[in-house]
Order: C-alpha cells, then structure tokens, then sequence
C-alpha cells in the first residue's frame, strides 16, 4: 500500500516538473507544477510529516500558485507560446542541465543507494506533528527562524513598496474617512473605479463586451 | 502497520473506518437536500411568499424534482470551452467538500457493540490545518470550471472568487489561533474536550468567532458574499456554462460547503457534542447533538443571506483585508498574553 502511493505520487511529481517545462501553454504549465506540488505533499505524508505536507498544500497549491493562476490567467493568452530562445542559450541551457544530471546522479549513487535496504531512522510516534515541529523551531531552531521571520518582513515591506503607485500618494489625495467602509472609493486608487471606472472599456481582448 | 496518513489514538479495523466512510457520507450527504428545502421555504417566509408547496405534501418533494430535472437534463459544452478541465472542475469541488467533512467529529469515542469507534472520518494530528488545505484546493475547483468555460462571465466570475478565496482565507485561520492556542491542540476532537474543560470558546472566542464565521460566509461564497455568482452581474459566475450534471455538483459543492463550515463552527467555537449547563452527552445522542447545532448556524447562514444586501467587490476586499484581518490579529495577540499569563 505504502509502495503503490510512493509511485504514484513520485510519477506525479516526475511528470509534473516535466509538464512545467515541456508544455507551451503556460497556464497548462502553472497546472502542472500544482500537480507537482501536490504529489510532494503526497511524498511528505508518506514520510509521516504531515504538518509539512498540509503547509505545502496551504502555502503553495493554494497561496503562490493561486496568484501563478491568477496572473497566467489574466496575462497570457491561450494561443500563446513562450518566443523561441537565443541561440547562445540554446547551447548552453543543455550543457548546464548534463552537468546537473551528472552531478546528482553520481551523488545518488554514491551514499543514497547504501541506505536503501535498510529500515531507516527510528522514529518518535508523534515526529512530524506540529506540536514536536513547533518545540524545534522555538527552541534549537531559534535564531534561524527568527532570521526567516525578518527575511519575510522585509520581503513584505518590499512588496508594498514595488507596488504602490510610480506617481506616488501626495499627502491628502485620499481622503481618509472615520466610517468603515468608504461608499465611493477615492478616484485612482487601483480600485475597480479606475479600471472599469468612467471610461467605457476598451482595449480588452473582443472589446465588445 | 503504521498508520499511513492520520494517527489516531487506538487502532482501528479497516471494516470500522470502511463502515464510517459511508455512513459519514451518506448522512452528510441527506442533509444536503433538507437544507436545500429549508432554504427555499425560509427565503420565502422571509420575503413573504409561500415557498415551494406543490410537490408533494407542504412541497417536502421540491428537492427531488430538482434532482430528477438537473439528472434528465442534456448535458453540454459551450463550443469555445477546454474539454477535460470544463469536466474535471466540478469534481474537484465536490471532492474537496467531501474531504473536509472527514475531521468534522460527530462524537467522542464511543463503544458500539464492543468496537470502540471514534465518531469522525479521521482525526489527523494537524486537525483544522487539514481543513484549510482542502479550502485551498477547492479554489481550483471554481477557478478551472471558470476559465475552462471560455465565457466572459464564467471568467470574471471565477476571477473573484479566487481573490475572495485567499484573501477570506487568511483572515479565518487567523481568527482560529486564538481557539488553538487556548486548546493547545489543533485536533478537532481535542478541541471540543478542551472546551468541557474551559467552556464553550464562543464566550472568551466571541471576537474570533465572528470573524471566522464572516470569513465562513465569504468562503462558502454565500450572501451577503455571493461576488462570484452575482446573478444580477454576472449571470451565474462560474457555473454560468454548466448545465446538468457539471451544474448540479456545483451546486450540491456549494451547500455541503456551508454543512462543512457550519459543522466546523459548531466544533471550535460552540463545544461540538456537548451539552449546555454541564448536562453529560449520552454517546448515542453526540451525533444529534452536533447536527442539531449544526442546522442552527445553517438557519443562521439563511437568515443574513435573506437580509443583507450583496457587498461591491471593493468593499468585499476592504472588509477582508482592512477590518477582519487586524481585528483577528489584535484577537489572537490578547489572547496570547492572556493565555501566557
């Protein structure tokens, strides 16, 4: 039971990241590394690490790709294919990519493969479980959690700042109201008023709508 | 054997958790078109009409003629729609629903004829975590059914609700932490012997509880959140292609969604199987319990959808982002201080 959902899932994971990379279509592409994705979380349930597995699920299949989604879905259209690359990069994307595969390969099969008939590390009944995950980053793990906490912040800081206006906000051009919910949002304010505001809708593909 | 995917607390015979899939599922599963009757005979006593009354007696029959004419109907594609995702999208929807009703726990551990049975699908160690991942895949479900239409407004639709998926989201677990961090498990049955102990988290959680169940009326996609199948806007959002069967399970997905929630809620915030005033629960009434409970927050998800109006998109993102998710934050740094202290 444990070996048919191991290949189940690892050909899963395979054939995703090959689907990522082979397929044209980049929203079949975005597809697939959720696929990918989602068969990882698979591999990680097997290795009784399930807080793992339901993260990856919540944070990637249904945080980052999500947004993946939603771009690919807006941005790129269904007939288009991702332009043919320069001729340098043809050369050179293979050549980097054999030297990877040899790399692994060659660490696999010195030290992976020793440990394959054997039963593994042995295990506490609850490792995996958030409880014990949450004992390690609080304790042993400290300082480099800490330090991811403020990578994380900066990177969010940072992504305020790429994407607030170019124009910028003068002070007082938004009125800021007491009540909850302003009724009519203030003009120009990346709201769906200067999208589909005053102007009637061109320029959107078949703009007959 | 290990167990392969959830520990439970004993081990159980393959044949109890066969057994319990499929009574699980199938009373899961009949609730749905008795909430789908009480809805329309509420709405209607709400807005001052009768409701459905002509099939059957007081129209009790109303849901299965539903059913007979969503199952007789032929099923279509639109010419412009991509053929195995237009398929696979409603499925993934009714599979996620269905998957999340698995931790909803009905009961305690109880004896049934000398087999101890833990009334619940399965208890995973990662509890309510296991809820939100299945939220997250449900996104797909309407996202691909949406794109996949090749229509306008299946698009925008679709497009919607996926923001208002993840930005509802984040605001929800948020709001959960609180419970969590009181409890000190994430396991779902734990949680509701936490409460035996503490009392109902309704009481210290109040705040929590509204937003998560705000957020629970955003998730589900109900009114006065129901943006991605505005019927006055959008047609049918993302279902507005579907016909038939790709319809019906749409459909069927969006009101065990509102069970599941409901259920979820009855759990965390209002102490799942037990009674009020310290009463013990006998264990052939825990199920009731939990289903009685259950259908109150469901009547409650039918009263605000006859009463509120329909928020604008912005407001929807406003309310998300600028007033749920620092009222859920400011909640679970209070209780933190008040659970450290």
């Amino acid at each position: 039971m444990t070996q048919l959902v191991f290949f189940i899932a690892a050909i899963g994971a395979i054939a995703g990241a090959i689907g990522v990379i082979a397929l044209r279509n980049p929203f079949y592409g975005v597809l697939s590394l959720v696929g990918h994705l989602l068969c990882l979380a698979a591999l990680f349930l097997l290795l009784r690490a399930e807080f793992l597995a339901a993260s990856q699920v919540i944070v990637y299949a249904g945080g980052v790709m999500v947004l993946y989604v939603f771009v690919v879905a807006y941005v790129g259209g269904t007939e288009e294919s991702l332009g043919a690359s320069r001729g340098w990069l043809r050369v050179l994307t293979p050549i980097f990519a054999g030297v990877l595969t040899i790399e692994l390969v060659i660490a696999s099969l010195g030290s992976g493969l020793k440990a394959i008939t054997t039963k593994g590390a042995d295990i506490s009944p609850t490792f995996g479980s958030p409880a014990e995950i949450g004992q390690a980053l609080l304790t042993r793990f400290l300082f480099p959690f800490e330090v991811a906490s403020l990578l994380l912040l900066v990177a969010a800081v940072g992504a305020v700042g790429l994407a607030r206006r170019r124009d910028g906000y003068t002070v007082g051009s938004i009125p800021l109201k007491a009540g909850a919910i302003p009724s009519v949002p203030p003009k120009g304010t990346g709201t769906m008023a200067e999208a589909a505001g005053d102007k009637p809708m061109t320029g959107l593909s078949g703009g007959d709508s | 054997m290990t167990p392969l995917i959830a520990t439970v607390n004993y081990a159980e015979p393959w044949w109890v958790q066969i057994i319990k899939a499929i009574v699980i599922f199938a009373v899961g599963l009949q609730l749905i078109p008795l909430v789908l009757l009480a809805e329309r005979k509420l709405l209607g006593r709400f807005q001052g009409r009768y409701g459905p009354n002509r099939v059957g007696p007081m129209g009790a029959m109303q849901p299965l003629a539903d059913i007979i004419k969503l199952a007789t109907k032929e099923s279509f594609r639109p010419r412009t729609s991509v053929g195995v995702i237009f398929m696979v999208a409603p499925a993934i929807s009714i599979l996620t629903a269905v998957a999340t009703l698995a931790i909803v726990p009905f009961g305690n551990t109880v004896d049934i004829f000398g087999t101890k049975v833990g009334l619940y699908g399965v208890d995973p160690s990662i509890g309510i975590l296991y809820a939100f991942a299945f939220g997250g895949i449900a996104f797909y479900g309407l996202m691909l059914g949406g794109w996949s239409s090749g229509s306008k407004y299946s698009f925008l639709g679709a497009m919607r609700s996926a923001a208002q998926l993840i930005s509802y989201e984040v605001s929800q677990g948020i709001a959960l932490i609180g419970v969590i961090m009181m409890a000190g498990t994430l396991s779902l049955t734990g949680i509701v012997e936490a409460q035996a102990d503490q009392g109902w988290f309704i009481v210290p959680q109040i705040v929590g509880f509204l937003v998560f169940l705000i957020a629970g009326f955003a998730e589900t996609n109900r009114a006065p959140f129901d943006l991605p199948e505005a019927d006055a806007e959008l047609v049918g959002g993302y279902s507005t292609e579907y016909g038939g069967g790709g319809f019906t399970s749409y459909f069927f997905a969006e009101y065990l969604n509102v069970i599941v929630v409901s259920a979820i809620t009855t759990t965390i915030f209002l102490g799942g199987w037990l009674l009020p005033f310290g009463w013990d629960t006998p264990g052939w009434a825990m199920p009731f319990v939990v289903i009685g409970k259950t259908l109150f927050l469901i009547f409650l998800f039918m009263w605000v959808r006859a009463t509120l109006p329909r928020l604008r998109y912005d407001q929807l993102m406003t309310l998300g982002w600028k007033i749920l998710l620092p009222i859920a934050t400011i909640n679970t740094l209070v209780t933190a201080v008040l659970v450290a202290t």
